[in-house]
């Protein structure tokens, strides 16, 4: 069976599945979470202003693209024996009821340590008009050879 | 246990503390939390985990967890179920800008939850206001569970 860090390559792609963004969704998001900022909730509260900014409506949360980029890469690792060890995202522009998300990666990198092997892969989570909702790096283990 | 939780993140906003009030390094006060499995499993659909690590005791049992685990993004939960009502972190307005985690240990049912917080940095950037916080989650054993940072934007 052929070893699974070193089959891959750099610029290989990780492709996630599509998420439907919808009240409901952000509502079973806040139960799950126990987040239940008004910023997701009330549209009398996000219908002006903001502070700095403006939304012009509630938003899903951002931390719902750690969690869809999470599954795409813990499915990947799991199947690959290797497990997730980090993720760091920054959120780019807000996403609304009726958005449809898809998180992606690439493979950056390849290292090998004194105890592990490890791939960096560059995170981007898009929006159906292919606008950059998030971006990030992630870091997976692989066991030594 | 979601039940018991205050929803209204209004309510005790006036207790919380402002971006001028938090001071880099001071602990947060945190509550220990016990994760059930209805709770990962309620949180694996939020997001449409399925991967039977998470639903299938029979699969699990044989993997090298050796039984049922949360998923790595489990602290999205666990963030708000071991802080207090009045902390700041549950302030409306508070906005996202950015997270990174880093794992160690699995979070399993039953987990008996232990979270080490601070704030650890503020500034202003853009005439927005910002806070960083650090967390540590830990295990009944004091095992590291994650660890992690997150960057959010203070309501003015």
């Amino acid at each position: 069976m052929s070893d699974p860090f070193e089959t891959l390559a750099v610029g290989d792609p990780i492709e996630g599945a599509e998420f439907a963004v919808s009240r409901a969704s952000i509502r079973a998001f806040c139960d799950a979470s126990l987040d239940y900022n008004p910023l997701h909730l009330d549209d009398d509260y996000m219908a002006g202003n903001f502070g700095r900014t403006s939304f012009g409506g509630v938003i899903m949360h951002g931390m719902t693209n750690f969690g869809l980029i999470t599954r795409m890469l813990t499915d990947w690792a799991y199947d690959r024996g290797a497990l997730h060890r980090r993720l760091e995202t920054r959120w780019r522009s807000p996403v609304k009821p009726g958005d449809a998300i898809r998180p992606r990666a690439v493979v950056k990198a390849k290292q090998t340590t004194g105890a592990a092997r490890w791939v960096t892969l560059d995170v981007v989570v898009s929006n159906q008009r292919g606008e950059t909702i998030a971006t990030g790096e992630a870091l997976v283990e692989f066991p030594p050879s | 246990m979601s039940e018991a939780f205050e929803t209204d993140f209004w309510k005790d906003a006036a207790q919380r503390k402002s971006w001028d009030a938090i001071i880099p390094g001071e602990a947060r006060p945190t509550l220990p939390y016990r994760l059930t499995l209805s709770a990962i499993q309620r949180y694996c659909q939020a997001v449409g985990e399925t991967h039977p690590l998470y639903f299938d005791e029979d699969y699990a049992r044989k993997s090298r967890y050796g039984g049922l685990i949360a998923p790595p993004s489990i602290h999205i939960l666990l963030m708000f179920a071991c802080t207090p009502a009045d902390d700041w972190m549950r302030s409306p307005g508070t906005i996202n800008a950015g997270q990174s985690w880093s794992y160690n240990q699995p979070a399993r049912p039953g987990d008996d939850i232990r979270l080490e917080a601070r704030a650890l940095d503020k500034f202003i950037r853009k005439e927005r206001l910002f806070v960083v916080h650090d967390n540590v989650f830990f295990n009944r054993r004091d095992e590291v569970i994650c660890s992690g940072r997150g960057w959010t934007i203070r309501p003015a």
